[in-house]
């Protein structure tokens, strides 16, 4: 069984492995724009990232821009699919709409982009979790084949984000699960280009943070061990030292 | 939202823990081992996060520990996605939240262009409002379920 966390030094909740396993199901599947195979892979070079040599020149470096030398790539995903997974990884705060035309230049559209960050962020959340409890990291999931899908939602739009988004109230019946109480904070709709990406954030917040009817509510912990001060102090602290402005 | 949480409970908070780290006491309890933790799980030596995580155990206990390593990780997930996708801030959090980001400093950071800053009037609607935003913020999401 995945994230069996049986043998822990330290009591974890049910709801994080089974949201932890319903993550790993979801990334291994053939999404919208890449096949299961792409998204396992996507998780690979998130971990690699972690120890390439060239993202520690480029966050060293004054300007992102640059040659710092091949990435430290275990995966067949073409070069700029790898750099794009790197860059979330390990220099998230220096990405801008420029990066991402060149990224769009490169043939890699908003869609397929959006889908890339939707699973290197859960990956990076749950291998986090398993670092800060001194666990070690999860095997790889395991890919299923399948044709991606090609699914844009048809509520996409620009809302001032550099990638369209679907706003609540242009959220189609299939969307419509995103946003049950008819509004979402930017964040939360930051990725419905690809509605499964916003899933799987709702399905990690869930059980990382707060049931969404809780996050609004200031003063509620949903029965955490910490306070609702104590969460949003070390969420601020996580913000502020990853220079977040969000 | 820490600042809205305190403001809920009645609680007088430091907010610029948030920013200074541990050099300043919050008031909240346990905070030193809170931002000590937080600030060593983004690196990666697994001694120092030990050692802090075996400081949140002290002083908290192991199931705050726990929750607190969820929120370390659930950030390190929220701060990307803001930054990859270029998303500006809320409008009406952009404009309560107008003064404690300019005493914060920051809006210095890269992505703080991305949102443009409120209008006077806003921001005066925004300082009658703020008494009553707590409650607002209820309202807004209580059909939700989790």
């Amino acid at each position: 069984m995945s994230f069996d966390y049986t043998g822990s030094a330290y009591a974890i909740r049910d709801d994080i492995p089974d949201a932890h396993r319903e993550i790993w199901r979801n990334i291994g599947q053939p999404g919208n724009w890449w096949r299961g195979e792409d998204r396992v892979a996507f998780v690979e070079e998130s971990r690699n990232a972690r120890s390439c040599r060239a993202c520690e020149k480029r966050a060293a470096a004054l300007s992102p821009e640059g040659d710092f030398g091949p990435h430290h790539t275990t995966t067949n995903l073409p070069e700029l699919v790898v750099d794009i997974v790197h860059r979330l990884t390990t220099d998230p705060a220096r990405l801008s709409r420029t990066w991402l035309d060149k990224v769009n230049a490169g043939g890699i559209t908003d869609e397929a982009y959006v889908e890339i960050l939707g699973v290197v962020v859960a990956a990076i959340s749950i291998d986090a979790l398993h670092r800060a409890l001194g666990l070690p990291l999860e095997p790889l999931p395991a890919p299923v084949a399948g044709e991606r899908s090609g699914y844009r939602p048809p509520g996409a739009a620009d809302s001032g984000a550099w990638v369209h988004t679907v706003q609540p109230e242009n959220a189609s019946e299939a969307e419509a699960d995103l946003y049950p109480g008819g509004r979402a904070g930017n964040v939360i709709s930051a990725m419905s280009l690809v509605p499964d990406a916003v899933r799987m954030l709702k399905t990690l917040s869930r059980s990382h943070y707060l049931p969404m009817r809780c996050i609004m509510t200031p003063g509620d912990n949903a029965g955490r061990a910490i306070s609702r001060n104590q969460i949003e102090l070390v969420a601020g602290r996580i913000s502020s030292l990853s220079d977040c402005f969000y | 939202m820490l600042s809205l949480s305190a403001r809920s409970h009645g609680d007088t908070v430091d907010i610029n823990g948030v920013v200074a780290g541990d050099e300043v006491a919050t008031g909240i309890p346990g905070d030193r081992a809170l931002l000590a933790f937080a600030e060593v799980c983004l690196g990666d030596d697994a001694e120092s996060i030990a050692g802090a995580r075996g400081q949140v155990m002290e002083e908290l206990g192991e199931a705050a520990m726990v929750d607190a390593a969820c929120i370390v990780a659930n950030f390190q997930r929220m701060v990307r996605i803001a930054d990859g996708t270029g998303i500006p801030l809320d409008p009406q959090m952009a404009a309560v939240t107008a003064g404690l980001r300019k005493d914060l400093g920051i809006n210095g950071y890269s992505a703080a262009s991305l949102t443009p800053e409120p209008g006077w009037a806003a921001r005066l609607l925004a300082r009658l409002m703020k008494p009553f935003l707590p409650a607002m913020m209820r309202r807004r999401t209580a059909p939700q379920k989790g």
